[in-house]
């Protein structure tokens, strides 16, 4: 197994102990810092799905994107001036009345181990919140908005409704959240839907492309 | 006609049970928030924050309740969580204290002697649960890695909290002689268990076989857990630490297969999701369908048809009271 291909392993296995030397090493031996970087993307997708097929759960993709970021930092002084968030902004919160954190964590750390740069707004997130983040931050490509409450459905359909209508643009929305279904989405008007972390970044990563 | 006690009794036992058990019909037996026994000098003395309201509970976890919320929250900002550093766990968590005098217990007994136990179970209501705990501790994100980067830690705290509710579970059993109990601990998101089988069995089915086991051998009838989530891969866990039956369960789990696999060893109470009919914009119709579906395909064995919401509530004025009564006109169709 090659350097760059240990990477990979290490951090989809959620070494954090271990990525931060072996990328390291992999940079001694001439690899260059672009491809050490799309190894760790690669690996996150293969965490990524393998959580969507539910062969892996919580804690294992939180220790694997912990793993990466230990790799990251390593690699960041080597990259480019934002190379590892090429893809673009993401905004990301759970809309205004939700209390949940952990689906949209685990939704912001698998986009950011996609490439894009994060600014997590938290919890309980008003719509003017989303605008005003969407307005200070450079080159923002996505805002996600998370909602795993009944009770917050028609807070999430207000924030897309603003947001949508602001004026502003370059940018597209997509939601999930427990009760949130593809049908729904749609009706509010978000430009995509995800049900879970993994598809939520595989998700990203084409609506950018697109 | 057979009391509420019964009809659940037959019904999760394979006999012969003469209408669906309705919801929590059986369990509710005080005039409390949840109709279950709520209220003990444990319980009094860890405050529980009213809707649109914060309080700071017998952990030391800063607990809000939003207003038009189901239910209450922890705060996890750097300035309320309690556990930042799960090594440190010694020096920071201390259990709330179990040992009042009895004259505290007293004031409540008369309350639970009241409970016509015939028609209903005497059951108290416990939350948050061992899992539950750990989260309100220290955050969910820290809780879930540390069960790999400190397992040791994290087995430690676990058998400290698990120590202290068989402790207050000694109580309980002493003071109230309760029938059931009614215990949350949320395993799971809507598709998939937190955790894998595998870790759960290692860490969370230890703590459960003692509390549990320790109700079980000291009168308990009935262990209800609540968990409104996808576990169908816990079951065989729920089985070996005694759960009766598991409410919460979630069309996710496809509740009608479950009943076929462990049907006899345990009971499903659910499978009418609140996703689907707790919303502004519900209506009769679609709870008719719902109930429907959920009598229909599950049957009248081993299941009890219920919203998934841990609680006879619901977020939705008018919609536990509509599904009760869709339950009701099933009844009526299919016994």
């Amino acid at each position: 197994m090659s350097k760059i291909e240990e990477v990979k392993s290490r951090v989809e296995a959620g070494k954090t102990k271990l990525v931060s030397g072996l990328v390291q090493e992999a940079l001694d031996e001439g690899n260059s810092p672009n491809d050490i970087l799309q190894c760790m993307i690669d690996g996150m997708k293969v965490v990524g799905d393998r959580f969507s097929a539910g062969e892996i759960f919580v804690p294992e993709m939180l220790i694997a994107a912990k793993a990466m970021k230990k790799g990251v930092e390593v690699l960041e002084p080597h990259l480019a001036d934002g190379a590892s968030t090429s893809l673009g902004t993401c905004i990301i919160g759970t809309v205004e009345g939700d209390l949940h954190d952990i689906g949209k964590n685990l939704v912001s750390l698998m986009i950011g181990s996609a490439g894009f740069h994060m600014v997590d707004l938290g919890v309980d997130v008003p719509a003017a919140k989303f605008f005003d983040a969407i307005k200070q931050n450079k080159n923002v490509k996505l805002v996600a908005c998370s909602g795993l409450l009944t009770t917050t459905m028609p807070a999430m359909k207000e924030t897309v409704k603003a947001i949508k209508n602001s004026g502003l643009t370059g940018f597209k929305v997509i939601v999930g959240g427990a009760p949130i279904t593809p049908e729904y989405a749609s009706e509010i008007g978000a430009d995509a839907y995800a049900p879970d972390a993994g598809a939520a970044a595989e998700k990203a990563k084409e609506m950018v492309a697109a | 006609m057979l009391t509420k006690r019964q009809n659940l009794l037959e019904t999760i036992r394979g006999g012969n049970p003469d209408r669906f058990v309705n919801q929590y019909e059986a369990f509710m037996c005080q005039d409390s928030m949840f109709g279950m026994i709520l209220g003990d000098p444990v319980q009094m003395a860890s405050p529980f924050p009213a809707p649109g309201g914060q309080a700071v509970n017998g952990w030391g976890v800063t607990i809000t309740w939003p207003e038009n919320l189901p239910g209450p929250f922890p705060v996890h900002d750097d300035e309320h969580k309690v556990l930042k550093d799960i090594t440190k766990w010694k020096d920071v968590v201390k259990a709330p204290r179990l040992d009042y005098p009895q004259e505290e217990w007293d004031k409540f007994i008369p309350g639970v002697k009241a409970i016509d136990r015939k028609e209903v179970f005497a059951t108290v209501f416990i939350a948050p649960g061992v899992f539950e705990q750990l989260h309100y501790l220290m955050g969910m994100d820290d809780c879930l890695i540390n069960f790999y980067e400190e397992p040791e830690a994290i087995k430690e705290l676990i058998d400290y909290i698990s120590d202290w509710e068989v402790g207050y579970a000694k109580l309980l059993c002493k003071n109230f002689h309760p029938d059931a109990i009614f215990h949350h601990d949320d395993w799971g998101s809507h598709t998939s268990s937190f955790m894998a089988p595998e870790m759960f069995e290692e860490f969370i089915l230890p703590a459960y076989r003692k509390i549990y086991g320790y109700y079980k051998s000291h009168g308990v009838e009935l262990i209800v857990h609540h968990s409104d989530s996808y576990a169908a891969n816990l079951v065989p866990f729920m089985i070996e630490m005694g759960i009766d039956i598991w409410q919460g369960c979630s069309t996710t789990n496809n509740v009608p297969e479950l009943i076929k696999e462990y049907g006899g060893k345990i009971s499903f109470m659910g499978d009418i999701d609140n996703g689907i009919v707790d919303r502004e914009d519900w209506t009769r119709e679609l709870i008719a369908h719902e109930v429907r579906r959920a009598c229909e395909t599950n049957g009248k064995l081993y299941f009890i048809p219920n919203t998934t919401m841990g609680g006879p509530v619901s977020s939705y004025p008018g919609v536990y009271e509509a599904v009760t009564e869709e339950i009701d006109k099933m009844s009526k169709e299919m016994f």
